[in-house]
């Protein structure tokens, strides 16, 4: 967009007789979905062309078959950064007393139920803790990913 | 402090001892001999206090000795602040966050949640455009006006309707959700403490397991940041399960993000439109400020700039008064 569209739009919003219309962001979408359609048109094309004459045509079928792969992996590996950020804190040393302090319970705790008393207390102040403190450290961090 | 509270029980020691004293005396005039229980009995009603309120509070432990109150389990996990960019002064929404926020929200809390105080025109503009707010509302049917034999039909949306609503009345949602009743959520960033943090946490907050010990209710699931971590809602947000039209990594937190941001903007949908006007009104009251500033030095002049001078009477002139 122009220095002089912006100029045309100033106008075109001015004038009283113009209609205003939200803009539509219909067409990038259509061509984008005609643009995939057409490559996958192309893919099946290649693919057929490929089971006809396999020899020639096996590079560029092994190379489409990467991608796809890729494709895939990506979409396995989408990982939440929260949770990244926040292992890390966890095992920080910001975060050691928390951590210790959990454990030790959760050892207690777990020992106790397997006896036949049962536990008498629960974990969650500590854990409590241990969260809080994960998640402050891993605030600023997750925020600077996050869009 | 202290020092009073060390005066006060000696001054009281020494005003029983003068009691004794007279009291002494008078015993020895009246001659019966009573003067060993003289300070037990000025000091028998606080003894008596005392015991009872230490009786009292060992009979409580006694019978509710093994209860746990105000602990934090009960108060819940308070949310952890996270610098939200729209919260500052000088800053508006994230529209894009918003159009993923409302995407969010439509394939995956509407399910359960409603959004009654938001109509479709309050999304033109802001999140949607007009014909994509109006292919929306024509995805759902309406209550028209009775017609002449006072029958009401249905008829498509329009902008001016509000966004349906999952369940008729609260009954049905109750209903549906074992007895938990999923709350609307057109104000629920103004509606509870921390507000956006609350949200974002209790969204992103739900560990994979309990710790250990930790009671979780039947049909409940264990949330540190819910009070009295057990909520009925459980973990609805898993990495990839919305696809984002900008492409966006779809993540727990990203969506968990988008979805409190909009959910602040149906909150606060005249958040831009405030910051601007507080803009405006700052801007135009330190202009009007330093005019009257100004405007006050030159009404001032005069007496500011003014002086006053003693002319001193001159000798040999009588007349004057002294």
């Amino acid at each position: 967009m122009g220095f002089w569209d912006t100029i045309t739009d100033l106008v075109e919003a001015a004038t009283p007789w113009s209609v205003a219309e939200a803009e539509a962001p219909a067409h990038e979408t259509t061509e984008e979905t005609t643009a995939e359609t057409t490559q996958e048109d192309t893919k099946t094309k290649a693919e057929a062309a490929a089971a006809e004459e396999e020899p020639a045509a096996e590079e560029a079928a092994e190379e489409e078959d990467e991608e796809e792969e890729e494709e895939e992996e990506e979409e396995e590996e989408l990982q939440d950064p929260k949770d990244v950020f926040e292992e890390e804190c966890r095992n920080s040393k910001e975060c050691a007393p928390a951590k210790h302090h959990f454990d030790e319970c959760v050892e207690r705790v777990t020992a106790a139920q397997s006896e036949e008393g049962g536990a008498k207390e629960d974990c969650v102040e500590e854990f409590f803790h241990l969260a809080h403190c994960a998640t402050a450290c891993a605030a600023p961090k997750l925020w600077s990913v996050l869009k | 402090m202290l020092a009073r509270s060390c005066v006060r029980p000696m001054r009281a020691f020494a005003s029983a001892r003068n009691g004794a004293v007279q009291i002494t005396k008078r015993a020895a005039s009246s001659s019966s001999g009573s003067t060993a229980e003289s300070p037990l009995r000025l000091n028998i009603a606080a003894a008596a206090a005392t015991a009872v309120a230490a009786g009292s509070v060992g009979w409580y432990y006694h019978l509710y000795g093994n209860s746990h109150a105000m602990t934090p389990a009960e108060e819940g996990l308070h949310p952890t602040k996270y610098p939200w960019v729209h919260n500052q002064w000088f800053k508006t929404f994230d529209h894009q966050a918003l159009r993923r926020g409302f995407q969010v929200y439509r394939e995956v809390c509407a399910s359960c949640h409603s959004l009654s105080r938001v109509p479709y025109r309050s999304l033109v503009g802001t999140i949607l455009t007009v014909d994509e707010a109006k292919a929306l509302a024509e995805e759902n049917e309406y209550d028209t006006e009775p017609n002449d034999q006072g029958e009401i039909e249905k008829r498509p949306g329009k902008l001016s309707d509000y966004l349906p609503s999952p369940y008729p009345n609260d009954e049905a949602a109750r209903f549906a959700n074992n007895g938990a009743l999923p709350p609307d959520l057109s104000l629920m960033v103004k509606a509870r403490h921390g507000g956006c943090d609350y949200i974002f946490n209790l969204l992103t907050g739900y560990p994979d397991e309990p710790p250990a010990g930790a009671q979780v209710g039947a049909g409940l699931n264990f949330n540190p940041y819910f009070p009295g971590t057990g909520i009925a809602m459980a973990r609805v947000l898993y990495d990839g399960l919305v696809e984002y039209e900008d492409e966006t990594p779809a993540t727990t937190s990203q969506m968990a993000k988008d979805v409190t941001e909009f959910l602040n903007w149906a909150a606060e949908p005249e958040m831009d439109d405030r910051k601007r006007m507080g803009m405006k009104v700052l801007a135009i009251t330190s202009v009007l400020f330093a005019m009257s500033v100004w405007v006050k030095r030159y009404k001032w002049a005069w007496l500011k700039s003014r002086k006053i001078v003693y002319d001193p009477p001159k000798e040999g002139k009588t007349n004057i008064r002294r």
